[in-house]
Protein backbone atom coordinates (compact mmCIF):
# COMPACT_ATOMS: atom_id res chain seq x y z
CA UNK A 1 0.00 0.00 0.00
CA UNK A 2 1.47 3.38 -1.18
CA UNK A 3 0.35 6.43 -0.15
CA UNK A 4 0.40 9.04 -3.70
CA UNK A 5 -2.28 11.53 -2.16
CA UNK A 6 -3.60 12.96 1.51
CA UNK A 7 -6.04 9.50 2.28
CA UNK A 8 -5.37 7.58 -1.06
CA UNK A 9 -3.18 4.74 -1.84
CA UNK A 10 -2.17 2.40 -4.54
CA UNK A 11 -1.41 -1.69 -4.90
CA UNK A 12 -0.83 -3.00 -8.12
CA UNK A 13 -3.14 -0.35 -9.66
CA UNK A 14 -5.96 -0.34 -7.88
CA UNK A 15 -6.91 2.70 -5.84
CA UNK A 16 -7.66 2.73 -2.06
CA UNK A 17 -9.03 4.55 0.82
CA UNK A 18 -9.00 3.66 4.32
CA UNK A 19 -12.33 2.24 5.81
CA UNK A 20 -13.73 4.90 7.90
CA UNK A 21 -16.33 1.82 9.14
CA UNK A 22 -14.39 -1.61 9.18
CA UNK A 23 -15.98 -4.41 7.91
CA UNK A 24 -18.38 -2.30 6.15
CA UNK A 25 -19.14 -1.95 2.35
CA UNK A 26 -20.57 0.45 0.81
CA UNK A 27 -21.15 -0.25 -3.10
CA UNK A 28 -19.74 -4.01 -3.25
CA UNK A 29 -16.37 -2.90 -3.58
CA UNK A 30 -13.58 -4.98 -2.54
CA UNK A 31 -11.80 -4.80 0.59
CA UNK A 32 -7.87 -5.26 1.59
CA UNK A 33 -6.20 -5.20 4.80
CA UNK A 34 -2.58 -4.14 5.27
CA UNK A 35 -0.68 -3.77 8.20
CA UNK A 36 -3.98 -4.26 10.98
CA UNK A 37 -5.46 -1.19 8.50
CA UNK A 38 -8.22 -2.06 6.45
CA UNK A 39 -8.93 -0.28 3.02
CA UNK A 40 -11.52 0.01 0.83
CA UNK A 41 -10.76 -0.39 -2.84
CA UNK A 42 -12.02 2.55 -4.95
CA UNK A 43 -13.42 1.45 -8.23
CA UNK A 44 -12.19 3.28 -11.25
CA UNK A 45 -15.00 2.20 -13.60
CA UNK A 46 -17.81 3.59 -11.22
CA UNK A 47 -16.20 6.50 -9.54
CA UNK A 48 -14.97 9.43 -12.16
CA UNK A 49 -12.30 10.95 -9.68
CA UNK A 50 -10.72 7.18 -8.77
CA UNK A 51 -10.71 7.13 -12.97
CA UNK A 52 -9.10 10.34 -13.08
CA UNK A 53 -6.63 9.02 -10.72
CA UNK A 54 -6.22 5.91 -12.91
CA UNK A 55 -5.53 8.04 -15.83
CA UNK A 56 -2.74 10.17 -14.00
CA UNK A 57 -4.47 13.13 -12.50
CA UNK A 58 -1.63 15.03 -10.33
CA UNK A 59 -3.80 17.45 -8.79
CA UNK A 60 -6.23 15.99 -5.98
CA UNK A 61 -7.02 18.63 -3.67
CA UNK A 62 -8.37 16.32 -0.81
CA UNK A 63 -7.10 16.44 2.70
CA UNK A 64 -8.48 15.31 5.92
CA UNK A 65 -10.61 17.54 7.44
CA UNK A 66 -11.64 19.68 4.31
CA UNK A 67 -15.31 20.63 4.26
CA UNK A 68 -16.73 19.69 0.56
CA UNK A 69 -19.36 20.67 -1.77
CA UNK A 70 -20.43 17.63 -3.64
CA UNK A 71 -23.25 18.56 -6.50
CA UNK A 72 -24.81 15.12 -7.77
CA UNK A 73 -23.57 12.60 -4.87
CA UNK A 74 -26.44 10.43 -6.06
CA UNK A 75 -26.21 7.24 -4.14
CA UNK A 76 -22.87 8.54 -2.58
CA UNK A 77 -20.24 5.46 -4.23
CA UNK A 78 -17.75 8.31 -4.91
CA UNK A 79 -18.95 10.02 -1.67
CA UNK A 80 -18.45 7.13 0.66
CA UNK A 81 -14.59 7.61 -0.38
CA UNK A 82 -14.77 11.07 0.14
CA UNK A 83 -15.87 10.45 3.20
CA UNK A 84 -12.83 8.29 4.19
CA UNK A 85 -10.22 10.98 3.11
CA UNK A 86 -11.80 13.92 5.25
CA UNK A 87 -12.28 12.00 8.21
CA UNK A 88 -14.44 13.07 11.24
CA UNK A 89 -13.67 16.36 11.27
CA UNK A 90 -14.46 16.88 7.89
CA UNK A 91 -17.80 17.40 6.29
CA UNK A 92 -19.51 16.33 3.14
CA UNK A 93 -22.63 18.72 2.27
CA UNK A 94 -23.76 16.00 -0.47
CA UNK A 95 -26.52 17.58 -2.76
CA UNK A 96 -28.85 15.50 -5.66
CA UNK A 97 -32.08 16.41 -7.04
CA UNK A 98 -33.24 12.44 -7.10
CA UNK A 99 -34.99 11.41 -3.82
CA UNK A 100 -34.54 8.23 -5.75
CA UNK A 101 -30.89 7.91 -4.82
CA UNK A 102 -30.97 10.33 -2.33
CA UNK A 103 -32.61 7.18 0.11
CA UNK A 104 -29.82 4.99 -0.84
CA UNK A 105 -27.23 7.13 0.67
CA UNK A 106 -28.98 7.84 4.19
CA UNK A 107 -28.11 4.71 5.38
CA UNK A 108 -24.37 5.10 4.93
CA UNK A 109 -24.60 8.91 6.04
CA UNK A 110 -25.67 7.55 8.93
CA UNK A 111 -23.03 5.46 9.92
CA UNK A 112 -20.16 8.28 8.61
CA UNK A 113 -21.11 10.78 10.51
CA UNK A 114 -19.37 13.30 7.91
CA UNK A 115 -22.06 13.37 5.01
CA UNK A 116 -24.83 15.91 5.25
CA UNK A 117 -27.69 14.81 2.29
CA UNK A 118 -29.24 17.47 0.90
CA UNK A 119 -32.69 17.07 -1.06
CA UNK A 120 -32.31 20.28 -3.48
CA UNK A 121 -31.74 21.06 -6.85
CA UNK A 122 -27.81 22.34 -7.71
CA UNK A 123 -29.32 25.20 -9.90
CA UNK A 124 -30.89 27.17 -7.14
CA UNK A 125 -28.13 27.57 -4.07
CA UNK A 126 -30.45 29.56 -2.15
CA UNK A 127 -32.63 26.41 -1.51
CA UNK A 128 -29.94 25.04 0.82
CA UNK A 129 -27.67 27.80 1.30
CA UNK A 130 -29.22 27.42 5.42
CA UNK A 131 -28.23 23.50 5.77
CA UNK A 132 -23.88 24.32 4.62
CA UNK A 133 -22.29 26.18 7.83
CA UNK A 134 -19.53 27.22 5.91
CA UNK A 135 -17.65 28.28 3.24
CA UNK A 136 -15.81 25.06 1.87
CA UNK A 137 -12.76 24.47 0.59
CA UNK A 138 -13.69 22.06 -2.29
CA UNK A 139 -16.49 22.07 -4.82
CA UNK A 140 -17.16 18.88 -6.75
CA UNK A 141 -19.46 18.34 -9.23
CA UNK A 142 -20.71 15.42 -10.90
CA UNK A 143 -24.49 16.39 -12.31
CA UNK A 144 -25.29 15.35 -15.60
CA UNK A 145 -27.19 18.56 -17.52
CA UNK A 146 -26.20 20.79 -19.97
CA UNK A 147 -26.22 23.70 -17.61
CA UNK A 148 -23.28 22.15 -15.65
CA UNK A 149 -21.26 24.59 -16.05
CA UNK A 150 -23.16 27.56 -14.99
CA UNK A 151 -24.64 25.33 -11.80
CA UNK A 152 -20.78 25.25 -10.74
CA UNK A 153 -19.73 28.77 -11.10
CA UNK A 154 -22.65 30.02 -9.13
CA UNK A 155 -22.37 27.59 -6.24
CA UNK A 156 -19.01 28.41 -6.32
CA UNK A 157 -19.70 32.35 -6.26
CA UNK A 158 -21.73 31.04 -2.89
CA UNK A 159 -20.23 28.71 -1.16
CA UNK A 160 -16.15 28.51 -2.16
CA UNK A 161 -14.01 30.47 -0.16
CA UNK A 162 -11.10 31.93 -2.09
CA UNK A 163 -8.53 29.97 -2.94
CA UNK A 164 -10.63 27.29 -2.49
CA UNK A 165 -10.47 24.47 -5.18
CA UNK A 166 -13.24 22.84 -7.67
CA UNK A 167 -13.46 19.85 -9.34
CA UNK A 168 -15.43 18.94 -12.27
CA UNK A 169 -16.92 15.57 -14.48
CA UNK A 170 -17.96 17.67 -17.53
CA UNK A 171 -20.04 14.95 -19.64
CA UNK A 172 -19.49 16.42 -23.14
CA UNK A 173 -22.64 14.01 -23.86
CA UNK A 174 -25.18 16.11 -21.41
CA UNK A 175 -23.79 19.07 -23.05
CA UNK A 176 -23.89 18.38 -26.55
CA UNK A 177 -24.53 15.34 -28.28
CA UNK A 178 -23.98 16.95 -31.91
CA UNK A 179 -20.74 18.42 -31.21
CA UNK A 180 -17.48 15.99 -30.47
CA UNK A 181 -16.23 15.72 -26.86
CA UNK A 182 -12.89 17.89 -27.88
CA UNK A 183 -15.34 20.92 -29.13
CA UNK A 184 -16.86 20.64 -26.20
CA UNK A 185 -14.27 20.40 -23.91
CA UNK A 186 -12.90 23.62 -25.63
CA UNK A 187 -15.74 25.81 -25.26
CA UNK A 188 -16.44 24.48 -21.52
CA UNK A 189 -12.62 24.91 -20.04
CA UNK A 190 -12.93 28.75 -21.78
CA UNK A 191 -16.07 29.43 -19.60
CA UNK A 192 -14.15 28.11 -16.20
CA UNK A 193 -11.43 30.16 -17.42
CA UNK A 194 -12.88 33.13 -16.54
CA UNK A 195 -14.16 31.88 -13.08
CA UNK A 196 -10.94 30.02 -12.56
CA UNK A 197 -7.24 29.25 -12.18
CA UNK A 198 -7.56 26.18 -14.30
CA UNK A 199 -4.73 23.66 -12.75
CA UNK A 200 -5.00 20.53 -14.52
CA UNK A 201 -7.44 18.49 -17.67
CA UNK A 202 -7.59 14.70 -17.55
CA UNK A 203 -9.91 12.71 -19.74
CA UNK A 204 -11.95 9.67 -17.96
CA UNK A 205 -12.25 7.69 -21.27
CA UNK A 206 -11.96 4.41 -21.47
CA UNK A 207 -13.14 4.24 -17.88
CA UNK A 208 -15.59 6.99 -18.68
CA UNK A 209 -16.98 7.69 -21.98
CA UNK A 210 -16.33 11.02 -23.12
CA UNK A 211 -15.80 13.09 -19.76
CA UNK A 212 -13.32 15.51 -18.80
CA UNK A 213 -12.27 15.94 -15.26
CA UNK A 214 -11.17 19.69 -14.63
CA UNK A 215 -9.64 20.59 -11.60
CA UNK A 216 -9.32 24.53 -10.40
CA UNK A 217 -8.56 27.14 -8.20
CA UNK A 218 -10.69 29.79 -7.08
CA UNK A 219 -9.23 33.08 -7.97
CA UNK B 1 -25.80 49.83 20.58
CA UNK B 2 -26.71 47.92 17.80
CA UNK B 3 -26.37 43.87 17.73
CA UNK B 4 -26.97 41.64 14.79
CA UNK B 5 -28.97 38.11 15.14
CA UNK B 6 -28.20 35.91 13.49
CA UNK B 7 -30.02 31.86 13.46
CA UNK B 8 -28.07 28.98 12.51
CA UNK B 9 -28.70 25.23 12.71
CA UNK B 10 -26.77 24.72 16.04
CA UNK B 11 -28.30 27.99 17.93
CA UNK B 12 -28.80 31.97 17.66
CA UNK B 13 -25.54 34.57 17.77
CA UNK B 14 -25.38 38.23 18.35
CA UNK B 15 -22.56 40.11 17.07
CA UNK B 16 -22.01 43.53 17.30
CA UNK B 17 -20.61 45.38 14.43
CA UNK B 18 -16.84 44.45 14.71
CA UNK B 19 -17.87 40.82 14.92
CA UNK B 20 -17.49 40.39 18.11
CA UNK B 21 -19.56 37.38 19.31
CA UNK B 22 -22.07 39.31 22.27
CA UNK B 23 -24.45 36.51 23.19
CA UNK B 24 -25.81 32.97 22.26
CA UNK B 25 -28.52 30.76 22.89
CA UNK B 26 -28.49 26.64 21.61
CA UNK B 27 -31.24 25.43 19.97
CA UNK B 28 -31.92 22.07 21.11
CA UNK B 29 -29.67 19.30 19.98
CA UNK B 30 -32.35 16.84 19.06
CA UNK B 31 -31.73 17.46 15.09
CA UNK B 32 -35.32 17.34 13.99
CA UNK B 33 -35.99 19.97 16.21
CA UNK B 34 -32.91 22.28 15.45
CA UNK B 35 -33.74 21.85 11.42
CA UNK B 36 -37.11 23.19 12.07
CA UNK B 37 -36.42 25.56 14.10
CA UNK B 38 -33.84 26.96 11.54
CA UNK B 39 -36.87 27.05 9.43
CA UNK B 40 -39.47 28.87 11.56
CA UNK B 41 -36.99 31.70 12.35
CA UNK B 42 -37.34 32.96 8.59
CA UNK B 43 -41.48 33.99 9.99
CA UNK B 44 -41.67 34.25 13.63
CA UNK B 45 -39.43 35.45 16.16
CA UNK B 46 -38.03 32.40 18.34
CA UNK B 47 -37.91 31.50 21.79
CA UNK B 48 -33.82 31.40 21.82
CA UNK B 49 -33.88 34.90 19.65
CA UNK B 50 -35.83 36.74 21.88
CA UNK B 51 -33.72 35.30 24.82
CA UNK B 52 -30.39 36.74 23.26
CA UNK B 53 -32.54 40.25 22.40
CA UNK B 54 -33.76 40.26 26.03
CA UNK B 55 -30.02 39.26 27.55
CA UNK B 56 -28.92 42.06 25.31
CA UNK B 57 -31.74 44.58 26.29
CA UNK B 58 -30.41 44.40 29.84
CA UNK B 59 -26.84 45.44 29.18
CA UNK B 60 -27.72 48.48 27.25
CA UNK B 61 -28.59 47.11 23.91
CA UNK B 62 -30.70 49.42 21.78
CA UNK B 63 -31.17 48.22 17.75
CA UNK B 64 -31.08 44.52 16.80
CA UNK B 65 -31.20 43.65 13.55
CA UNK B 66 -32.42 40.25 12.01
CA UNK B 67 -31.93 38.83 8.58
CA UNK B 68 -35.40 38.64 7.92
CA UNK B 69 -38.72 40.95 8.21
CA UNK B 70 -40.84 39.26 11.10
CA UNK B 71 -43.35 40.04 13.59
CA UNK B 72 -41.62 41.86 16.20
CA UNK B 73 -38.37 42.98 14.27
CA UNK B 74 -37.95 46.41 13.62
CA UNK B 75 -34.34 46.82 11.97
CA UNK B 76 -34.10 44.26 8.90
CA UNK B 77 -30.87 43.62 6.71
CA UNK B 78 -30.72 40.61 4.52
CA UNK B 79 -26.99 38.98 4.05
CA UNK B 80 -25.36 41.70 6.22
CA UNK B 81 -21.74 41.53 6.59
CA UNK B 82 -22.25 40.34 9.98
CA UNK B 83 -25.00 37.49 9.22
CA UNK B 84 -22.05 36.21 6.92
CA UNK B 85 -19.12 36.08 9.64
CA UNK B 86 -21.54 34.23 11.67
CA UNK B 87 -22.42 31.60 8.60
CA UNK B 88 -18.55 31.59 8.11
CA UNK B 89 -17.43 30.40 11.43
CA UNK B 90 -20.43 28.66 12.84
CA UNK B 91 -18.00 25.88 13.93
CA UNK B 92 -16.02 28.29 15.80
CA UNK B 93 -18.54 30.29 17.34
CA UNK B 94 -20.61 26.87 18.36
CA UNK B 95 -16.94 25.97 19.86
CA UNK B 96 -16.39 29.12 21.84
CA UNK B 97 -20.09 29.40 22.65
CA UNK B 98 -19.64 26.03 24.52
CA UNK B 99 -22.12 24.93 22.38
CA UNK B 100 -20.16 21.87 21.15
CA UNK B 101 -17.28 20.49 23.04
CA UNK B 102 -15.47 19.53 19.69
CA UNK B 103 -15.42 20.02 16.03
CA UNK B 104 -16.47 16.25 15.68
CA UNK B 105 -19.77 16.64 17.68
CA UNK B 106 -20.56 19.12 16.09
CA UNK B 107 -20.06 17.16 12.68
CA UNK B 108 -22.16 14.39 14.27
CA UNK B 109 -24.94 16.62 15.21
CA UNK B 110 -24.82 18.30 11.81
CA UNK B 111 -25.01 15.23 9.72
CA UNK B 112 -27.88 14.11 11.98
CA UNK B 113 -30.25 16.84 11.75
CA UNK B 114 -29.21 17.36 7.67
CA UNK B 115 -30.31 13.33 7.53
CA UNK B 116 -33.55 14.29 9.40
CA UNK B 117 -34.35 17.05 7.01
CA UNK B 118 -33.67 15.02 3.81
CA UNK B 119 -35.85 12.09 5.46
CA UNK B 120 -38.73 14.55 5.86
CA UNK B 121 -37.96 15.71 1.91
CA UNK B 122 -37.79 12.66 0.72
CA UNK B 123 -41.37 11.74 2.37
CA UNK B 124 -42.63 15.40 1.04
CA UNK B 125 -41.26 14.50 -2.60
CA UNK B 126 -43.39 11.11 -3.04
CA UNK B 127 -46.47 12.61 -4.60
CA UNK B 128 -49.40 10.77 -6.15
CA UNK B 129 -48.12 10.47 -9.73
CA UNK B 130 -45.29 8.37 -8.00
CA UNK B 131 -47.83 5.85 -8.17
CA UNK B 132 -48.50 6.00 -11.53
CA UNK B 133 -44.84 5.49 -12.55
CA UNK B 134 -44.86 2.69 -10.60
CA UNK B 135 -48.12 0.74 -11.61
CA UNK B 136 -47.19 1.90 -15.38
CA UNK B 137 -43.72 -0.08 -14.65
CA UNK B 138 -45.61 -2.88 -12.92
CA UNK B 139 -48.36 -3.39 -15.92
CA UNK B 140 -45.22 -3.34 -18.35
CA UNK B 141 -43.95 -6.42 -16.58
CA UNK B 142 -46.91 -7.82 -16.49
CA UNK B 143 -47.43 -8.11 -19.96
CA UNK B 144 -44.06 -9.32 -20.58
CA UNK B 145 -45.23 -11.69 -18.15
CA UNK B 146 -48.63 -12.81 -19.42
CA UNK B 147 -46.85 -13.15 -23.09
CA UNK B 148 -43.95 -15.05 -21.44
CA UNK B 149 -46.42 -17.47 -19.97
CA UNK B 150 -49.28 -17.97 -22.97
CA UNK B 151 -46.18 -18.74 -25.40
CA UNK B 152 -45.96 -21.84 -22.93
CA UNK B 153 -49.56 -22.92 -22.81
CA UNK B 154 -49.56 -22.60 -26.19
CA UNK B 155 -46.17 -24.82 -25.98
CA UNK B 156 -48.19 -27.14 -23.90
CA UNK B 157 -51.39 -27.48 -24.76
CA UNK B 158 -50.14 -27.79 -28.44
CA UNK B 159 -48.96 -31.35 -27.31
CA UNK B 160 -52.87 -32.63 -26.58
CA UNK B 161 -54.64 -30.17 -29.07
CA UNK B 162 -51.90 -28.83 -31.90
CA UNK B 163 -54.90 -27.21 -34.11
CA UNK B 164 -56.05 -24.72 -31.25
CA UNK B 165 -52.74 -22.63 -31.20
CA UNK B 166 -54.15 -21.29 -34.79
CA UNK B 167 -57.50 -21.47 -34.90
CA UNK B 168 -58.08 -19.43 -31.66
CA UNK B 169 -55.44 -16.23 -31.68
CA UNK B 170 -56.60 -14.68 -28.87
CA UNK B 171 -54.34 -15.16 -26.23
CA UNK B 172 -56.95 -14.32 -23.53
CA UNK B 173 -59.81 -16.56 -25.02
CA UNK B 174 -57.16 -19.65 -25.48
CA UNK B 175 -56.23 -19.54 -22.02
CA UNK B 176 -60.15 -19.33 -20.81
CA UNK B 177 -60.62 -22.36 -23.07
CA UNK B 178 -58.47 -24.34 -21.45
CA UNK B 179 -59.08 -23.36 -18.07
CA UNK B 180 -62.87 -23.75 -18.82
CA UNK B 181 -63.23 -27.07 -20.87
CA UNK B 182 -59.24 -28.67 -20.50
CA UNK B 183 -59.63 -32.29 -21.93
CA UNK B 184 -60.00 -31.20 -25.87
CA UNK B 185 -63.03 -33.70 -26.35
CA UNK B 186 -64.85 -31.04 -23.63
CA UNK B 187 -64.09 -27.84 -25.72
CA UNK B 188 -67.07 -26.39 -26.91
CA UNK B 189 -66.81 -23.25 -28.69
CA UNK B 190 -67.81 -22.70 -32.45
CA UNK B 191 -63.89 -21.73 -33.36
CA UNK B 192 -62.16 -25.18 -32.99
CA UNK B 193 -66.04 -27.53 -33.18
CA UNK B 194 -64.50 -29.30 -36.32
CA UNK B 195 -61.10 -29.96 -35.51
CA UNK B 196 -61.39 -32.05 -32.52
CA UNK B 197 -62.53 -35.32 -33.72
CA UNK B 198 -58.96 -35.76 -36.44
CA UNK B 199 -56.63 -34.03 -34.08
CA UNK B 200 -52.68 -34.84 -34.57
CA UNK B 201 -52.29 -34.72 -30.58
CA UNK B 202 -51.30 -37.26 -27.44
CA UNK B 203 -54.15 -38.17 -25.80
CA UNK B 204 -52.99 -37.33 -22.03
CA UNK B 205 -54.08 -38.82 -18.80
CA UNK B 206 -56.28 -36.50 -16.58
CA UNK B 207 -53.92 -35.34 -14.56
CA UNK B 208 -51.45 -33.58 -17.15
CA UNK B 209 -54.75 -31.52 -18.26
CA UNK B 210 -55.57 -30.61 -14.77
CA UNK B 211 -51.64 -28.98 -14.66
CA UNK B 212 -52.20 -26.95 -17.67
CA UNK B 213 -55.98 -26.15 -16.50
CA UNK B 214 -54.13 -24.76 -13.70
CA UNK B 215 -51.80 -23.25 -15.35
CA UNK B 216 -54.09 -21.40 -17.53
CA UNK B 217 -56.25 -20.35 -14.45
CA UNK B 218 -53.25 -18.37 -13.08
CA UNK B 219 -52.45 -16.42 -16.36
CA UNK B 220 -56.48 -15.64 -16.08
CA UNK B 221 -55.79 -14.30 -12.94
CA UNK B 222 -53.44 -12.09 -14.13
CA UNK B 223 -55.34 -10.70 -17.11
CA UNK B 224 -57.85 -10.08 -13.72
CA UNK B 225 -55.08 -8.62 -12.09
CA UNK B 226 -54.14 -6.36 -15.35
CA UNK B 227 -57.63 -4.70 -15.54
CA UNK B 228 -57.77 -3.65 -11.89
CA UNK B 229 -54.51 -1.76 -11.74
CA UNK B 230 -55.70 0.18 -15.39
CA UNK B 231 -59.01 0.99 -13.55
CA UNK B 232 -56.63 1.63 -10.22
CA UNK B 233 -54.17 4.02 -12.43
CA UNK B 234 -57.32 5.65 -13.95
CA UNK B 235 -58.77 6.49 -10.63
CA UNK B 236 -55.69 8.10 -9.62
CA UNK B 237 -55.12 9.91 -12.78
CA UNK B 238 -59.05 11.19 -12.62
CA UNK B 239 -57.98 13.15 -9.56
CA UNK B 240 -54.21 13.99 -9.98
CA UNK B 241 -54.36 14.43 -13.95
CA UNK B 242 -57.69 14.66 -15.36
CA UNK B 243 -57.34 16.66 -17.99
CA UNK B 244 -54.42 14.85 -19.41
CA UNK B 245 -56.84 12.08 -18.63
CA UNK B 246 -59.43 13.36 -20.94
CA UNK B 247 -56.85 14.23 -23.78
CA UNK B 248 -54.65 11.30 -23.60
CA UNK B 249 -56.70 8.29 -22.27
CA UNK B 250 -55.86 5.86 -19.22
CA UNK B 251 -52.60 4.14 -21.03
CA UNK B 252 -51.60 7.22 -22.89
CA UNK B 253 -51.80 9.43 -20.01
CA UNK B 254 -49.97 7.28 -17.55
CA UNK B 255 -47.06 6.20 -20.24
CA UNK B 256 -46.45 10.06 -20.49
CA UNK B 257 -46.29 10.49 -17.02
CA UNK B 258 -44.11 7.63 -16.06
CA UNK B 259 -41.70 8.03 -19.34
CA UNK B 260 -41.27 11.89 -18.31
CA UNK B 261 -40.51 11.31 -14.62
CA UNK B 262 -43.36 12.64 -13.61
CA UNK B 263 -46.24 14.61 -14.20
CA UNK B 264 -44.10 18.07 -12.58
CA UNK B 265 -41.51 17.34 -14.96
CA UNK B 266 -44.02 16.95 -17.66
CA UNK B 267 -45.84 19.53 -17.37
CA UNK B 268 -42.66 21.46 -18.09
CA UNK B 269 -41.81 20.00 -21.22
CA UNK B 270 -42.75 22.31 -24.27
CA UNK B 271 -44.92 20.13 -26.65
CA UNK B 272 -41.86 19.13 -29.00
CA UNK B 273 -40.40 17.34 -26.43
CA UNK B 274 -44.01 15.70 -25.64
CA UNK B 275 -44.37 14.85 -28.96
CA UNK B 276 -40.97 12.67 -29.09
CA UNK B 277 -40.71 11.69 -26.00
CA UNK B 278 -40.13 7.85 -26.87
CA UNK B 279 -38.62 8.54 -30.12
CA UNK B 280 -34.78 9.44 -28.31
CA UNK B 281 -32.77 7.65 -30.76
CA UNK B 282 -34.46 8.35 -33.89
CA UNK B 283 -34.33 11.94 -32.79
CA UNK B 284 -30.69 11.80 -32.14
CA UNK B 285 -29.68 10.20 -35.09
CA UNK B 286 -31.57 12.99 -37.32
CA UNK B 287 -29.39 15.41 -35.16
CA UNK B 288 -26.27 13.71 -35.94
CA UNK B 289 -27.35 14.58 -39.76
CA UNK B 290 -28.44 10.63 -40.73
CA UNK B 291 -32.25 9.76 -41.46
CA UNK B 292 -35.29 11.99 -40.95
CA UNK B 293 -36.58 13.39 -37.85
CA UNK B 294 -38.77 11.22 -36.15
CA UNK B 295 -42.59 12.80 -36.26
CA UNK B 296 -44.22 10.63 -33.17
CA UNK B 297 -42.93 8.81 -30.19
CA UNK B 298 -44.82 6.70 -27.41
CA UNK B 299 -47.53 9.82 -28.29
CA UNK B 300 -47.93 7.57 -31.20
CA UNK B 301 -50.51 5.32 -29.46
CA UNK B 302 -52.97 8.14 -29.70
CA UNK B 303 -56.28 6.43 -30.99
CA UNK B 304 -56.24 10.10 -33.33
CA UNK B 305 -53.20 9.28 -35.23
CA UNK B 306 -52.94 5.19 -35.08
CA UNK B 307 -56.26 5.74 -36.99
CA UNK B 308 -55.12 8.52 -39.37
CA UNK B 309 -53.39 7.88 -42.80
CA UNK B 310 -49.80 7.79 -42.73
CA UNK B 311 -49.17 11.81 -44.74
CA UNK B 312 -51.59 13.19 -41.90
CA UNK B 313 -49.86 11.69 -39.24
CA UNK B 314 -46.60 14.02 -38.30
CA UNK B 315 -49.32 16.92 -38.03
CA UNK B 316 -51.92 15.27 -35.80
CA UNK B 317 -48.77 14.44 -33.52
CA UNK B 318 -47.89 18.04 -33.25
CA UNK B 319 -51.27 18.38 -32.48
CA UNK B 320 -51.96 16.31 -30.09
CA UNK B 321 -48.77 17.02 -28.25
CA UNK B 322 -49.99 20.50 -27.80
CA UNK B 323 -53.18 19.73 -26.29
CA UNK B 324 -51.51 17.14 -23.95
CA UNK B 325 -49.20 20.01 -23.38
CA UNK B 326 -51.83 22.28 -21.82
CA UNK B 327 -53.51 19.70 -20.20
CA UNK B 328 -50.52 18.74 -18.35
CA UNK B 329 -50.02 22.28 -16.94
CA UNK B 330 -53.49 22.61 -16.33
CA UNK B 331 -53.18 19.69 -14.00
CA UNK B 332 -49.81 20.89 -12.01
CA UNK B 333 -50.84 23.99 -11.51
CA UNK B 334 -53.93 24.74 -12.35
CA UNK B 335 -56.26 22.31 -10.81
CA UNK B 336 -58.98 23.74 -12.67
CA UNK B 337 -60.70 20.91 -15.13
CA UNK B 338 -60.90 21.84 -18.44
CA UNK B 339 -60.48 18.55 -19.80
CA UNK B 340 -63.61 18.50 -22.14
CA UNK B 341 -63.21 21.72 -24.41
CA UNK B 342 -59.38 20.76 -24.82
CA UNK B 343 -60.97 17.28 -26.04
CA UNK B 344 -63.58 18.94 -28.47
CA UNK B 345 -61.02 21.39 -29.51
CA UNK B 346 -58.51 18.51 -30.20
CA UNK B 347 -60.98 16.30 -32.13
CA UNK B 348 -62.45 19.43 -34.20
CA UNK B 349 -58.92 20.45 -35.02
CA UNK B 350 -58.22 16.87 -36.70
CA UNK B 351 -61.08 16.68 -38.73
CA UNK B 352 -59.79 19.72 -40.43
CA UNK B 353 -56.33 18.07 -40.79
CA UNK B 354 -57.66 14.83 -41.58
CA UNK B 355 -59.81 16.43 -44.42
CA UNK B 356 -57.55 18.84 -46.13
CA UNK B 357 -55.28 17.61 -49.27
CA UNK B 358 -51.64 16.71 -48.14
Amino acid sequence: MNRIFDGVFVDRGDFFTRNMVPGRRVYGEDLARSQGIEYRRWDFTRSKPAAALKNGIRNFPLHEGMKILYLGVASGTTASHFSDIVGLEGMIYGVDISQRVLRQIIPIAEERGNIAPILGDTRKPEEYAGLILEKVDLVFEDVASDDQIPILIRNCDKFLRSGGFAMIAIKSQSIDVVKSPKEVYRECVGELEKNFEILEKVELDPHEKHHLMVVMRKK
Amino acid sequence: MRAYIVSTIVGVFAVDENNRLLSSKAFPKEPREAAEKLKLSEIEMLDEERFVRDVLGKKGFREFIFGYRKAGVKHVEPNSPAEQFVKDNVRKLAVDAKIFSNPADLNQFLTKATIELAKVHIKKSIQRDSLVVQANGALEDLDKSINIYMERLREWYGLHFPEMDRAVSGHEKFATLVAKFGDRENVTDADVEGLKKNSMGADLEDEDIRMMQSFAGKILEMYKLREDMVSYVEGILKKVAPNLLDVAGVSLAMRMIAKSGGLARLSRMPSSTIQLIGAEKALFRFLKGKGRSPRHGIIFGHPLIQGARDEHRGKLARLVASKMSIAAKLDFYGKEYRGDKLKKELTEKAKTIVSSKA
